[in-house]
């Protein structure tokens, strides 16, 4: 398993890539600080965080927006986008094709495919109130993997995808998706249906610490099981029968990469809603500023996807003060022209 | 239809002396600002002269034109926690779909009160949550004035309508989504149900409960005699003519007759004064007299 290729990544003349990587790490990482640090300080309600923190703000109002609406809402919104863009990026290099983003190829509505089933039917067949809370993610995680592991076995079964392949394959799965979902609103009663129509807007609005903290632990494991995995992600674009011969675990990699990018998109379809484009964005932000190396394009995506996803958020939620705009309103005004100009960019075979 | 006249009639009877709304817990809350989730809490708050009170509604709150000056908290069922308390509310009113729900509980953690009016889609129901919301501003004497001069004088209108109808209350059905595809029938325990049955009719659809797409073949079969549609209805659908060629309704007795009822779409289904007036529009348009057999438009 550790047996990734020294070649590829400590070669002499890998040197300065490194370096360069590293500094190109940095900044994204002072960028996602500050990202942070902004959206926590900015909102509806003007309060200094240090007053906060420091049990300084007297009024129960400027602590609670604080501690218990801002600050969750950042964490979640940083690490779904983090989660959003290392499977984008992971995904991108199972499959081999720039355009894999979970929202595009039909990951995340299988994820919110999941958790409506479990809203809807759970209540028939008598799931306790408080086992929800993590049923609701758990049949998220499942609806993500069986669209992933779907993919992959077409994948299999028709020959590597090529990049319009794929896309065709997306539609195809979002419009099952929808079916599902719509057969699903079609059984829920009013106060169900009120919580599937968040799902297709996507919405860090909703987060709280008892949300947030089950979400992110998901989100954690699965982002570093993704990260320990980039080199061979690099192998393996040689192609399958390369990357066996320079000794990579072809069949454990994918595996491991279909499990954790399903799980680390299930567990933000589950709490934030779908949240689109993140996942295609980031990954080839971070190649256009560092190249297309993964031990490069993962971590750099984890900072971006994280700043970028706040980002959105902190507009969501302060344009139309007092109200608020669904995130995946600014995700995909800004990821729907960028898909364009790559679309633009691939040249016809 | 005698048993339906004396339904309606019980109603008015039994709101009259109800005295203190059912399930609202409106003492001892301060409204001296509030933030309004809810089209029918705004209209009923301008009824009682409170509006002054108001610091920001939702978007529903279109009635009275007055009402879309307030700040805009967004959708009622898509609240800004942030948004919210940045207005500095003593006091959060809004209806039963007011959410996300973990959105209000974390309004409630800062320490603003949130009240969520009870709804009931009857007449009961309405005059309820006029004296819930003049329990809650303090104002009584206005709701019980509200109830008594405007609203049992139409309960007792729609009764006497009612009555023209001797034994066959009329059949209809209440749509929406008429854009394109199946349209959605109002089932059972719905807001358009509860429009029906306060007009003294019968709902066609009582098989299903909700709002649901309904097929060609349902709409033949259910037959409904006249059609209920909020005036955005027949714009989407691009005029009266057009909706009335609409495959689903065309061969139904109300297309036939051109027997369709447009009302305001929150007048209609918002549950507060309007849809009672809404409610005695519609009983006038469809009880009895063969002179109304012609399109109501726009009766509000």
């Amino acid at each position: 398993m550790s047996s990734a290729p020294a070649n590829l990544a400590d070669s002499p003349a890998q040197g300065s890539t490194r370096r360069s990587r590293y500094s190109v790490l940095t900044v994204l990482a002072t960028v996602t600080i500050a990202v942070v640090l902004v959206a926590v300080s900015i909102g509806a309600i003007a309060v200094s965080p240090l007053d906060a923190l420091l049990e300084r703000a007297d009024r129960l109002v400027e602590r609670t927006v604080l501690l218990e609406i801002r600050l969750p809402r950042v964490l979640l919104a940083a690490f779904v986008g983090a989660a959003l863009a290392v499977a984008g990026a992971a995904l991108q290099g199972l499959f081999r094709n720039p355009l894999a983003d979970p929202s595009l190829i039909g990951v995340s509505g299988g994820a919110a495919v999941g958790a409506i089933a479990m809203i809807v039917l759970g209540g028939s067949i008598a799931v306790s109130a408080t086992a929800m809370p993590y049923l609701v993610p758990l049949a998220a995680v499942c609806g993500a993997g069986a669209v992933t592991l779907f993919l992959y076995a077409f994948s299999r079964r028709f020959g590597n995808f090529s990049v319009t392949t794929m896309l065709l394959v997306g539609i195809a799965l979002n419009a099952l998706a929808q079916v599902a979902i719509g057969a699903f609103e079609y059984l829920s009663d009013d106060t169900q249906l009120r919580t599937l129509i968040f799902w297709m807007m996507g919405s860090f609005g909703r987060a709280t610490w008892t949300s947030v903290l089950p979400a992110t632990t998901v989100i954690a494991l699965a982002v570093a099981l993704l990260l320990r995995d980039a080199r061979r992600l690099d192998v393996l674009q040689l192609g399958e029968a390369d990357a066996r011969h320079l000794g990579v675990d072809v069949d454990g990699l994918k595996q491991r990469v279909i499990l954790a990018s399903a799980a680390a998109v299930g567990a933000g379809v589950a709490v934030a809603g779908i949240v689109a484009f993140i996942g295609l964005i980031v990954p080839h932000l971070v190649r256009l500023l560092g190249g297309v190396r993964n031990p490069l394009v993962l971590p750099g995506s984890l900072l971006l996807g994280a700043s970028l996803t706040v980002f959105a958020d902190l507009v969501s939620r302060t344009v139309v003060l007092p109200a608020e705009l669904p995130v995946g309103l600014v995700t995909s005004a800004l990821g729907a022209p960028f898909f364009l100009w790559l679309i633009a960019r691939i040249k016809p075979q | 239809m005698r048993f339906k006249q004396s339904v309606v009639l019980a109603t008015v009877t039994a709101a009259l002396v109800a005295g203190p709304a059912l399930g609202c817990d409106g003492d001892s809350v301060d409204p001296s600002r509030m933030a309004v989730a809810g089209g029918s809490i705004t209209e009923i708050l301008f009824a009682l002269g409170a509006e002054d009170l108001i610091v920001a509604a939702d978007r529903t709150s279109n009635y009275p034109a007055a009402a879309s000056a307030f700040p805009s908290v967004g959708y009622v069922r898509a609240l800004s926690a942030e948004g919210v308390l940045s207005l500095n509310p003593t006091l959060l009113i809004g209806e039963d779909d007011m959410g996300p729900p973990e959105v209000v509980a974390q309004i409630r953690g800062a320490g603003v009160e949130t009240i969520v009016i009870p709804e009931q889609h009857s007449a009961i129901g309405i005059l309820a949550k006029v004296r819930c919301i003049g329990e809650i501003v303090g104002r009584q004497d206005a709701a019980e004035r509200l109830i008594a001069e405007k609203l049992t004088p139409i309960s007792t209108k729609i009764a006497a309508q009612s009555a023209r109808s001797r034994g066959t209350a009329p059949r209809g059905a209440v749509l929406l989504g008429l854009r394109d595809g199946a349209p959605l029938g109002a089932g059972l325990a719905t807001s358009g149900n509860g429009l029906l049955e306060m007009a003294a009719t019968e709902n066609v659809f009582d098989t299903f409960s909700g709002w649901k797409p309904v097929s060609m073949e349902a709409m033949l079969q259910a037959n409904p005699t006249f059609f209920v549609v909020p005036e955005r209805g027949i714009n989407d659908a691009g005029g009266l003519d057009e909706l009335l060629k609409h495959p689903a309704l065309r061969l139904t007795d109300a297309a036939r007759n051109r027997q369709v009822i447009v009302l305001d779409g929150m007048a209609m289904l918002g549950f507060g004064p309007r849809t009672l007036e809404s409610a005695a529009a519609l009983a006038d348009a469809v009880h009895g007299t063969p002179r109304h057999r012609e399109t109501l438009n726009g009766s509000m």
